[in-house]
């Protein structure tokens, strides 16, 4: 009996792995190597080199996890290619970066306990992180224990309150409200139904959006938000927000929910557009949808993929070779972020004073080289905020199409 | 679109899918005294094998839910005797903790082979119908059918045949069943087989309606919960009653008064039944 259950259980444990070892999502192949703390491939300070360490911390493990990771894997390609190309230089002396990254599973606590550790253990002058909350948790101490952060959200209020050493990557969500209203009201209609994430970040966007959707003259029909956590079907809530016969549904959160959301409304025969709240990537949700067809006049944020920024072709190959999938945007944002930091470094002639680096951080966005700006970032605001020429796009016809935006 | 046809249609859904959960868990419950928080992850891996199989092999829809359920059940098997069947002379809160562990080290496991990342499981069922003036899919309604289908199945067996009856008898008297001569810890496994079975038949309907993570287990676990509590701790006519009051009140709760309050509104209703039944709608005698 005893061998029998041994046997069996021996059974079962390589069925799973097999099973587990061969699935393949040919669209999206996380690697699984989250958890725990982790450094870039061994950096080693060579003769009359020095060692700069740059903290990451994010979500590894749960279920942004694979959020987290494709951030990370925007850093770790920068800073393998720097060192790869033998550092750079500051006064004759020759830097190397050592990225050290830790999980913080979402959790805005979590974020402040690694700033805390990084801190202490790399002596680290910058610490990215791609969360709002953590950002938040930071900026309670960055300014006295002075390091910067490399802030991954388009929360305006990270870069609002003054900190003066934040940097916030990505353009604020402030920017996509009058050109997805313009498309959304032009295309389909003047009423509008919101069914956004239920986060924080989702309440404030449609606290954002739906005052302006007003003042344009909108209507809105239906507002309430969906938890991604909890709820098992959208089915109830997206006929609900059908019932006031809306001509533009709002939705927004991580990009595999809301395209079943989008998928759900076509199923109930909505035929109107949707704004996508700019976490989602239009890219990212056909694959859970088959097809741009049932995306069709969705406008959000452009999918990098289909962006033609000087650097943006090489970056998507190079990390398509690394990591087998197409690379999002926060991967693209987090890789241009570094070089911007390797720069300003440059430029302001150290490399552990955060208010020099910050002061130069125009020039050193000026010096990034033209074929790593998978961004194009022109400027830094007075409050920390790049500006990226603010890229939209629809999708029309079963494509997807850029829409110009006058700045 | 007659709204409230709709509603009824969504509620009877999710219903389907809460009272299938619930019902694998109040099985166990009821033979076993044990409050198997690993449930959910029973049911996040029925999901995971149905979707590997599909993926991998490209096995037919219902062939991979087949093997899941076989898969997970026996999974539920290996549970009882490696964690719980052990435990079986320790103190209750042990057993509780065990499952607790037993969730967390299957959800972190589920990670590690299959990634983080949410996946989608195709069906052949996606296309939409129109049934009295209500949309659904193919999907749903096979939810609900298949649903009424495994009740129906595991009534006849548990009333009807000898091996349910044993199962039947345990619940109603440990040491009794066990003077007569029933083998107490083959109808053990036997319930962990079918609770398994039922947690992958739950996931393998319900996953093309939503999407397959990790983390899904969460969604329906904490749910089932409060469906056998309202039910009877053990009661299987409760866990099916409970699983339907809860859709039904989430999506009526969620139409006519509103979705913010939907949760609140169902656990205003445990509440209200609690006080009045303090057992639960059906107190067990047995089944």
């Amino acid at each position: 009996m005893k061998v029998f259950r041994l046997s069996a259980f021996l059974v079962m444990l390589s069925f799973l792995f097999i099973l587990g070892g061969c699935i393949d999502n040919p669209s999206n192949s996380a690697s699984g190597d989250g958890g725990g703390e982790s450094q870039t491939e061994e950096t080693k300070a060579e003769e009359g080199e020095k060692l700069v360490s740059i903290g990451y911390t994010g979500p590894l493990s749960g279920p942004a996890a694979y959020y987290g990771e494709r951030s990370l894997n925007g850093l770790k390609m920068a800073v393998e290619e720097i060192n790869n190309n033998g550092g750079f230089e500051i006064d004759g002396q020759t830097y190397k970066y050592n990225l050290v990254s830790l999980d913080d599973k979402y959790l805005p606590n979590e974020t402040a306990a690694n700033a805390k550790r990084l801190l202490q253990e790399n002596n680290t002058p910058i610490i990215f992180t791609p969360h709002s909350g953590g950002v938040k948790a930071m900026q309670v101490f960055n300014e006295k224990e002075n390091f910067l952060i490399g802030a991954y959200t388009s929360e305006p209020a990270v870069t609002a309150e003054g900190n003066e050493l934040t940097v916030r990557i990505p353009p604020s969500y402030d920017g996509y409200i009058e050109p997805f209203t313009n498309y959304a009201m032009d295309n389909f209609g003047k009423k509008i139904a919101a069914l956004p994430t239920s986060s924080q970040y989702g309440k404030d966007w449609t606290e954002a959006l739906l005052p302006h959707w007003k003042e344009q003259g909108g209507e809105v029909v239906y507002n309430s938000s969906i938890d991604f956590s909890k709820d098992t079907d959208f089915f109830t809530l997206v006929t609900n927000a059908l019932e006031g016969d809306p001509d533009v549904l709002f939705i927004g959160g991580p990009s595999e929910p809301t395209a079943k959301v989008a998928k759900q409304a076509r199923e109930l025969g909505f035929e109107g557009g949707f704004i996508v709240m700019d976490q989602a990537k239009l890219n990212e949700m056909k694959t859970v949808t088959g097809s741009f067809e049932m995306l069709n006049g969705a406008v959000g944020v452009t999918p990098l993929v289909n962006s033609d920024y000087p650097g943006t072709a090489e970056f998507i190959e190079k990390y398509k070779e690394k990591y087998g999938e197409e690379p999002g945007s926060e991967a693209g944002y987090h890789y241009v972020g570094m070089y911007a930091f390797m720069e300003s470094m440059k430029a302001a002639g150290t490399v552990d004073d955060p208010e020099a680096i910050r002061s130069h951080m125009q020039e050193g966005l000026e010096a990034i080289p033209e074929e790593k700006e998978v961004y194009t970032i022109k400027r830094i605001e007075e409050d920390g905020g790049f500006t990226t020429g603010l890229r939209i796009a629809a999708v029309e016809n079963g494509e997807i199409v850029t829409i110009n935006v006058n700045e | 679109m007659d709204i409230l046809t709709q509603q009824l249609f969504n509620g009877l859904t999710i219903g389907s899918v809460y009272s299938l959960v619930a019902l694998g868990l109040t099985l166990v419950y009821g033979i076993l005294h044990i409050p198997n928080f690993a449930h959910g992850a029973l049911y996040m891996l029925g999901a995971y094998i149905t979707l590997t199989l599909m993926l991998l092999w490209g096995i037919h829809y219902w062939i991979a839910m087949a093997v899941s359920v076989l898969v997970v059940g026996l999974l539920g098997v290996l549970m009882d005797r490696l964690v719980f069947h052990p435990l079986r002379n320790a103190p209750p809160i042990h057993d509780k903790i065990a499952a607790i562990g037993m969730l967390l080290f299957l959800e972190a496991f589920a990670q590690l082979i299959w990634g983080a990342d949410y996946r989608t499981m195709t069906t052949p069922y996606g296309q939409v119908i129109n049934l009295f003036g209500t949309t659904a899919t193919m999907q749903r309604v096979l939810i609900n059918i298949g649903a009424i289908a495994v009740m129906i199945l595991l009534y006849l067996f548990l009333k009807k045949t000898y091996i349910g009856a044993t199962i039947i008898a345990m619940a109603q008297n440990r040491e009794g069943a066990h003077l007569v001569g029933i083998n107490t810890n083959k109808v053990a496994m036997l319930t962990f087989m079918i609770s398994g079975g039922l947690a992958a038949i739950a996931a393998s309907l319900s996953a093309p309606i939503n999407l397959v993570f990790p983390g899904m287990g969460h969604l329906v676990i904490l749910k089932a919960f409060v469906i056998i509590i309202l039910g009877g701790m053990g009661s299987i006519p409760g866990a099916i009653l409970g699983g339907y009051i809860l859709g039904f009140t989430e999506s009526l709760g969620a139409t006519y008064i509103s979705n913010d309050y939907k949760d609140l509104i169902a656990f205003l209703l445990l509440v209200i039944i609690l006080s009045i039944r303090p057992k639960g709608l059906f107190s067990r005698e047995g089944f």
